[in-house]
């Protein structure tokens, strides 16, 4: 104790003092000063009658709250030391993975993976509650045909934030957490490979979800969240800083996916061979190295979008000689592998789950590995299936509805994962499992519905009607946002000494598991009679489909708010769980609850993987 | 791994995905079909066909999961707040189960492939003789529909039975998206290129037209009606538009 006060102490008198005043409060100041800034010399010394003039300024504020939140954070300063060859010590290391700091720690640039995973727990809670509520908008507009609860323009609005911030959040909702608190424990490591680096993927991302949920005050983008040319050029400037968040967002993934692979790569401890590695490992890592290769697509697409706007190239534009079908092709690039790398970790986490609970090995890892490859490689094979119906190459329909449904094979593969590992189990029915069981029934129902859409002629009826909507909220909804809660039930004891409260649990689970049988499932019927998407207002033949509907999306909204009161109550006064709640093996139960800074004292030296519970049971 | 489980019955279990799978034949064969809209064009026929066709080949599948999920709640969960005991069975491989799970599948997936690609075929298939032919123009928020080789341009569709129809659409200023809810044809109107798509009414009757791609402010809005008529009726409905015009 005393040594490291005595580093403390040394550190705040070596200088430096105004960086360690960095915070959240800190960030947004400097963001907001940053922005203004440069508005103002945009605004100051550009020609005011340019057609781009409303673009370029827009752009430049953007990047002004980019550089001035990153400043006001402190992300710029250890590689600022680095340049003036006064490189961190090991004293400014330990201040900053926020050793003694308490709560405050929380508020900073903290380069502990622990506080990074509690901070992407809230992140995921904010972006999931504003895409939430935004739903909730949407859902209440179309309750009745012809309700005037918000206009049109800002109904359309709502639709395409609404779609980004969910994505966004997803993302997230299981890496950011789970990848950052126990990848690295599960490793056998002290920390992520990188840790500063982890700090700012962190803050680049709350940076960019602060552009993003400012989009809805400068005047919204109502495309879609997609937000293809040509319809995209009728955007304002709500587009550039969507385009811009994109940008930041992927710098964000891509380093914190760099993190997790070396991490993975070279932190393992001694005897942590690849073959002993917990399942969620390798769905981390698979996860993160798809990611690596789908969102450059997406920076990318987006670069060339603001290019477009504010210089007047014509990547998009057609009277300029460009095509909106490369930016199609360059998004979905992106947005079909995107899927799985939201998929992946989820999956991964209940594979985990699933053994742990049935107290018996994960049914044949090495099946589980290949199927999580084989998704993620046939994954950026597929991606025209989204532009079946738009005319472009109709020739390759046929390759790419061939690529499509093989990818029914690496998906069934993850039924006979987790049904073979529950088969004959002594399951343990507590929140965690039945979240597991709630993900079963409903990505069956995603996979089938999905196994229509990739077959041209039928897409050729349900391509852009909400049965394509019903299906991807089974995904997303149904099935990652399952096995994302499933993961905070399983974990939350880890983070904060306590279980989730089992009653609240309980509760919220049926809620948000019969709100989505009943909300997506009338959304299919809707699809079936063929309601189109992104509709403001629709047609008296499809009106009880969509009553229903949103009852059913109300149900979510209170199960998910009952599971929020539970996350906040249990917090600090939940049942005491101990260390190992679940007598689970792996690393990250084995060390104290909260985990130390630096998760060790003497790293462990692995024999055998984490599935055998018979050893345990001869231990005990 | 000295004890070995005592082998529990599994018939409840088989019984189930029996009747699960009767239970998912049944939605998928009268569900989908009484859902969707009057089918009036050959192509409407064979997406729904296929859709019953799907629903079929996976109800066994969905039941077989359903099952097992049902059997495990019955039979094989541990209530209360302490640990259980390790499961008897602590297999870690078993590679026949494996095998023909990834054969089954599989099979299966190349089954809906086949039928999938030959769907496809027959749904692109041949244009035929004298064939139709309608230009389809999108903009912010309507459609118009004109008839080259006379002067008609009219805001709904009309189409005689029984003889194929090609259509050329294209949009004016964004990107809308063709469909004829009725006949399981769409494809998008885009800028500056002109993309067509195929299809014999089969029916009698009124359809709707509506836009599947996000266009704008009333995007909602953007539908229009069309009309299956005789052949004859459709003679003199381009008669007398030509007259008006």
């Amino acid at each position: 104790m005393t040594t490291t006060l005595e580093h403390t102490q040394q550190a705040a008198t070596e200088g430096g003092g105004l960086a360690r005043k960095q915070n959240f409060v800190t960030a947004l100041i400097g963001g907001v000063v940053f922005a203004w800034l440069a508005w103002f010399l945009a605004h100051h010394f550009l020609d005011a009658s340019s057609r781009n003039y409303s673009d370029l300024v827009t752009t430049a504020l953007t990047f002004g709250w980019m550089f001035g939140f990153w400043l006001g954070i402190g992300a710029l300063n250890g590689p600022a030391r680095w340049l003036i060859g006064a490189d961190h010590t090991r004293a400014d290391d330990l201040y900053y993975a926020g050793e003694n700091q308490g709560r405050a720690r929380y508020w900073k640039y903290c380069t502990d993976h622990k506080v990074v995973g509690v901070q992407y727990i809230v992140m995921t809670a904010v972006l999931l509650g504003a895409g939430g509520i935004l739903a909730m908008a949407i859902r209440t507009e179309l309750i009745v045909p012809g309700n005037h609860f918000v206009n049109q323009q800002v109904y359309n609005g709502f639709v395409a934030v609404h779609g980004m911030l969910m994505i966004l959040a997803l993302i997230v909702a299981v890496a950011g957490p789970w990848a950052n608190f126990v990848v690295p424990i599960m490793c056998g490591a002290r920390d992520m490979a990188f840790p500063r680096l982890n700090a700012l993927s962190l803050w680049t991302l709350v940076s960019a979800a602060g552009l993003l949920l400012s989009v809805l005050a400068v005047g919204s983008l109502t495309m879609g969240w997609v937000v293809l040319a040509p319809i995209a050029d009728q955007a304002g400037v709500g587009m550039d800083f969507f385009a811009m968040a994109i940008i930041v967002f992927t710098v964000s993934t891509t380093v914190a996916g760099i993190n997790t692979i070396c991490t993975v790569m070279t932190m393992r401890t001694k005897g942590m061979t690849l073959a002993r590695l917990p399942i969620f490992v390798w769905a981390s890592m698979i996860a993160a190295a798809l990611g690596l290769y789908a969102f450059p697509f997406f920076s990318l697409v987006e670069a060339q979008t603001l290019l477009d706007r504010t210089v007047s190239t014509s990547f998009f534009v057609a009277d300029g000689g460009g095509t909106g079908w490369l930016q199609a092709n360059l998004f979905w690039l992106m947005g079909h592998p995107e899927v799985y790398v939201i998929l992946l970790p989820a999956v991964g986490a209940l594979f985990e789950i699933a053994s742990v609970m049935s107290r018996k090995p994960v049914f044949s890892y090495r099946t589980a590995i290949a199927g999580m490859t084989g998704l993620a490689g046939l994954s950026i094979l597929v991606w025209a299936h989204h532009m079946f119906t738009t005319g472009w190459a109709p020739t390759l329909g046929g390759p790419f509805m061939l690529t499509t449904e093989l990818i029914s094979i690496p998906t069934g593969l993850f039924f006979l994962v987790i049904i073979g590992t529950i088969w004959r189990g002594n399951i343990w029915m507590k929140l965690p499992t039945v979240w597991l069981f709630g993900f079963i029934f409903n990505f069956i129902i995603a996979g089938i519905t999905g196994i229509y859409l990739s077959d041209i002629p039928i897409d050729n009826q349900f391509h852009g009607t909400v049965f394509v909507t019903a299906h991807f909220h089974y995904v997303f909804v149904g099935s990652v946002l399952f096995g994302a809660l499933a993961a905070l039930c399983f974990w939350y004891p880890k983070v904060t000494g306590r279980f989730l409260d089992e009653t609240m649990g309980r509760i919220s689970f049926w809620l948000v598991f019969l709100g989505v049988q009943v909300t997506f499932l009338s959304m299919f019927v809707a699809g079936f009679k063929g309601m189109p998407r992104r509709y403001s207002s629709y047609s008296m033949i499809f009106e009880h489909a969509n009553f229903v509907s949103t009852m059913g999306a109300y149900m979510i909204m209170s199960g998910m708010l009952v599971l929020l009161g539970a996350v906040v109550r249990s917090w600090n006064h939940g049942v005491p769980s101990g260390p190992n709640p679940w007598q689970a093996n792996s690393l990250e139960w084995l060390v104290p609850t909260p985990p130390p800074l630096e998760n060790f004292d003497v790293l462990p030296v692995i024999t055998e993987d984490p599935y055998n519970y018979q050893e345990e049971l001869v231990r005990a | 791994m000295a004890m070995t489980p005592k082998k529990e019955k599994l018939t409840g279990m088989y019984i189930s995905i029996f009747l699960l799978t009767v239970l998912g034949v049944v939605i998928g064969v009268y569900g989908p079909a009484h859902l969707m809209p009057r089918s009036m064009s050959d192509n409407m026929h064979l997406s729904i066909l296929t859709i019953v066709v799907f629903s079929v080949a996976a109800a066994p599948v969905a039941a077989g999961v359903y099952a097992v999920c049902l059997h495990a709640l019955r039979h094989w969960v541990h209530r209360g707040d302490s640990v259980p005991a390790p499961a008897a069975s602590q297999t870690r491989e078993h590679p026949l189960a494996v095998t023909s799970w990834v054969l089954a599948s599989t099979a299966l997936t190349v089954f809906l492939l086949i039928w999938g690609l030959g769907a496809l075929s027959v749904d692109n298939g041949g244009i035929g003789r004298n064939p139709l032919v309608v230009d389809v123009t999108g903009q912010q928020w309507l459609w118009t529909f004109s008839y080259p080789g006379t002067n008609v341009q009219s805001p709904t569709l009309v189409l005689p039975e029984g003889r194929t129809v090609v259509f050329h659409i294209k949009a004016l200023d964004v990107t809308h998206g063709f469909w004829i809810a009725n006949m399981g044809v769409q494809v998008d109107a885009n800028v500056g290129t002109i993309t067509e798509i195929h299809t014999t009414p089969t029916a009698l009757g009124t359809f709707d037209v509506r836009c599947t791609q996000f266009c704008g402010l009333n995007h909602a809005f953007m539908v229009t009606t069309g009309n299956v008529v005789s052949k004859q009726q459709f003679s003199q409905w381009l008669a007398s538009q030509s007259m008006k015009a």
